[in-house]
């Protein structure tokens, strides 16, 4: 992203900011009351949506205490500017560091272990310089914060896994909606690969199963689906405009395999056309079939 | 004046470590510092790059600045600039005095200097081998750089993991502060490291048989600047009140004989002012007199014949190795994204070492002999290592002779460096019955050149399932290589980029072109 771009962008962050105080409080009063399984909100800010989407769930007090610790997830994993949708809108995942530090956390960690060269993934992401502008710690991944884990899965034993994510009071997962060659879609459980050490990429090889057993070890408190910009095809890292469709949607909620059984929808598909929604279903992880779920759907102009 | 140079001399090194620090990816597309402004300042390597390519990158017109610089001042870039020749003052100072029967080699720079010349003249490039500037930053990139951090690395690392009571936040706080500032973003690792620092070692080294021994007798770029400082208007004289006491001879880093009336080496003295300081009876000054002092070296009719006649038997010579250069038999010879035609490459690269120092993957590698011996210690991309980035153009912008073009980040995109193939026998849905999609999840164009074909295939148990077989697009892959980085198959891998294809060569290609006018 150009300087320009990037000035041009944190302006609109800016000023997004700037509005929704009387907005916030219109929209507790209205949706706090019955907190919703999952939260659908509509509306051309990202940062307005957000901020939007944790009030249906019942605010974000809820899930944040004062002096938490806590680690953002966001999908960084491309050398993608924001407009490609390769990675976590980066207006998402700065609202998710604002309303953390707003409910009082000590620390907010954002990081992600990029397939790409990470100091252009974090940079060109838009991610690194909007989170740290609001104070968050944006550091790499040191590789001696990988440790063996015993995850007891079906698939995976011990792998080692980014410590950070176990040490923090709590834990949000900030995916964006993409197409992907061998899960079809990645989206929330997909996104913790980016903590796994080693040679994760041998995980394809039982994809399905080790996803599920990884996304049941992490255990987030809570996770914020960015479909702001999906990515439809070429996936996981896009590259052609062509192929992101602009939903200016965010999709929040706890349970990981809702959200991404929702999240199938988006993009035609059904959560039971995903393998790992499948097995996390039957397992009893989260809740696949979309009836029986509270979901709150707001259009926010 | 001593010290005034001393500060001039800190300070050029201080701000040339500090451009080979900053040539490192911050993760924008732009690098922010000119890296390579030393290069730029380098008049014998815009003068051989002339001759050899008949062209020069436009910057390198910089170097008419120290070119005019010396014809007014002498030859104050050794003794004053040169980062090279710091560090040659700082490695003497560990040795008490100078040898006192020095040697007499003066001339053998002139004579490097002219092979280099006539070499270049018939278009065989050699100067980045022994051009202080160039060889520098290679061998601080690639000798000197990725031990030191692996030192201070392990170190602090040691410390984190004996983790002795109170001490690591202070170590961990002193090795992010390291880590921001003198450390590399991850551990450089260079083919041939050991080989190009014991090299530079050496070359260091030579100082503790006489100070400044590469000055005094081997760098063609001191020759150069030596023959332009006998033209210079800034002269040294010495007044009747010498006595010949001989202080001066002792402290004269260019061994330019100061102590000796007749036999003073103006174009050996790097105007440093030792002489004038240390003179007890204050007999000598510098001034602008334009005296012509002492005549021109003479190096020998038939020594300047021979070196010349070296410098083109060199060419075939250096040749006539089977393979050197050509794709055929060099498939691994992979170069970085704007590479000029090989034959161009060759003419222009001068083997600095700073495409491989800011490569973001550390994928550019000094070649050895992949290139033929005029080629070696230039860059080759190997991709098992570290794969191009696909919307990185680093290497260019800090290339500085044009070698590897400047590119816009569009026209980068589509420039091809060689092609991919999948070694079946390796990839696990080919031929082990596993799923697999790494190399087509990593592929960076859009579409993507790496496309899966659904099989139903057979495990021994007779259990059918579907996998996805990795395909390659030739008319849409560019070779980065990330699919050979990133396949899961240790060892070799079961998709490897060979350089067939590449956009620079005419005739390396695989493909007929799209439309071929029949």
């Amino acid at each position: 992203m150009s300087r320009r771009n990037f000035l041009k962008k944190s302006a609109v962050v800016g000023a997004a900011y700037a509005v929704p105080g009387n907005f916030v409080t219109f929209a507790r009063s209205v949706l706090a009351a019955d907190p919703a399984d999952l939260a659908v909100v509509k509306g051309v800010s990202p940062a307005k949506i957000t901020e939007a989407a944790i009030t249906a769930l019942g605010g974000i007090n809820k899930f944040i205490s004062k002096g938490d610790i806590v680690v953002i997830k966001p999908n960084m994993a491309w050398d993608r500017v924001p407009e490609q949708a390769g990675n976590t809108n980066p207006e998402v995942v700065a609202t998710m560091v604002k309303l953390c530090f707003e409910a009082g956390a000590k620390k907010v960690k954002v990081f992600d272990r990029p397939v790409n060269d990470p100091r252009r993934c974090y940079v060109q992401s838009g991610i690194a310089p909007a989170a740290k502008k609001l104070g968050a710690d944006v550091d790499y991944v040191d590789d001696r914060k990988f440790k063996k884990m015993k995850l007891n899965g079906q698939v995976l034993d011990k792998w080692p896994l980014y410590t950070e994510v176990f040490e923090a009071d709590k834990v949000i997962n900030i995916p964006i909606a993409k197409d992907h060659g061998l899960a079809r879609l990645t989206m929330s459980m997909k996104n913790w690969m980016g903590i796994m050490g080693g040679r994760r990429s041998k995980i394809h090889q039982r994809l399905d199963e080790s996803l599920v057993d990884l996304a049941m070890f992490v255990k987030p408190t809570l996770t914020v689906l960015d479909a702001v910009r999906i990515l439809t095809a070429n996936g996981p890292q896009g590259g052609d405009l062509d192929d992101v469709k602009t939903l200016n949607t965010v999709i929040a909620g706890v349970d990981q395999v809702a959200i991404d059984s929702y999240g199938a929808t988006l993009f035609g598909m059904q959560g039971k056309d995903l393998g790992y929604v499948r097995i996390a279903a039957k397992m009893g992880f989260g809740i696949m079939d979309l009836n029986q779920l509270n979901i709150k759907k707001v259009n926010i102009s | 004046m001593q010290n005034l140079r001393r500060i001039s001399q800190g300070i050029f090194l201080l701000l040339f470590v500090f451009l080979f620090l900053q040539t490192e990816s911050t993760g924008s597309d732009e690098l922010g510092y000119p890296a390579k402004l030393f290069l730029d300042f380098d008049p014998l390597i815009l003068l051989t790059t002339l001759l050899a390519s008949h062209s020069a990158a436009k910057a390198f017109w910089l170097s008419i600045i120290t070119v005019i610089l010396t014809v007014i001042l002498g030859r104050v870039f050794c003794g004053w600039v040169c980062p090279l020749g710091t560090l040659h003052n700082m490695v003497g100072a560990l040795k008490k005095r100078d040898r006192k029967e020095r040697t007499n080699w003066h001339r053998v720079k002139y004579l490097i200097l002219i092979f280099l010349l006539t070499s270049s003249l018939f278009r065989l490039h050699l100067v980045g081998i022994l051009d202080p500037i160039s060889l520098l930053i290679r061998s601080l990139a690639i000798g000197v750089y990725p031990p030191f951090n692996l030192a201070v690395r392990s170190f602090f690392d040691t410390i984190y993991e004996l983790d002795p009571p109170g001490l690591v936040n202070l170590t961990e706080w002193m090795y992010s502060g390291l880590k921001a500032t003198v450390l590399a973003f991850k551990q450089p690792q260079f083919r041939q490291s050991f080989f190009i620092g014991v090299i530079f070692i050496t070359i260091l080294g030579l100082n503790f048989y006489e100070k400044r021994f590469w000055c005094r007798y081997l760098c063609p770029l001191g020759a150069l600047l030596g023959l332009l400082s006998r033209f210079s208007i800034l002269k040294r004289s010495v007044s009747e009140d010498c006595n010949e006491c001989g202080a001066c001879g002792g402290v004269c880093p260019g061994h330019a004989s100061p102590d000796v009336k007749e036999g003073w080496r103006d174009s050996e003295c790097y105007y440093c002012w030792n002489c004038d300081d240390i003179c007890p009876n204050n007999a000598v000054h510098f001034g602008f007199m334009g005296k012509k002092t002492t005549p021109a070296m003479d190096l020998g009719t038939r020594r300047v014949f021979l070196s010349s006649l070296c410098g083109m038997v060199a060419v075939p010579l250096m040749r006539s190795i089977p393979g050197a250069g050509s794709a055929q038999l060099q498939p691994k010879l992979i170069r970085p994204p704007g590479s000029l035609a090989e034959h161009e490459f060759l003419r222009r690269c001068v083997k600095c070492g700073e495409c491989m120092k800011v490569c973001t993957t550390n994928g550019l590698q000094p070649t050895l002999l992949e290139a033929g011996l005029e080629g070696i210690w230039s860059p080759v991309l190997v991709p098992r290592i570290g794969y191009c980035e696909y919307r990185c153009t680093l290497c260019g912008q800090v290339c500085p002779t044009g070698a590897i073009e400047r590119l816009e980040l569009e026209d980068k995109k589509k420039v091809r460096l060689g092609l991919a193939m999948v070694d079946k026998n390796r990839c696990l849905p080919w031929s082990h019955a596993t799923p697999c999609i790494v190399c087509e999840e990593v592929c960076p164009t859009s579409k993507k050149a790496i496309w899966l074909e659904k099989a139903e295939v057979e495990d021994r148990n007779g259990n059918t399932l579907t996998v996805q077989r990795p395909r390659v697009d030739l008319s849409l892959c560019i070779g980065c290589g990330i699919c050979e980085t990133k396949c899961p198959v240790g060892g070799k891998a079961a998709i490897y980029v060979t350089n067939i294809g590449e956009s620079r060569s005419e005739d390396n290609r695989l493909l007929l072109p799209e439309s071929s006018g029949y």
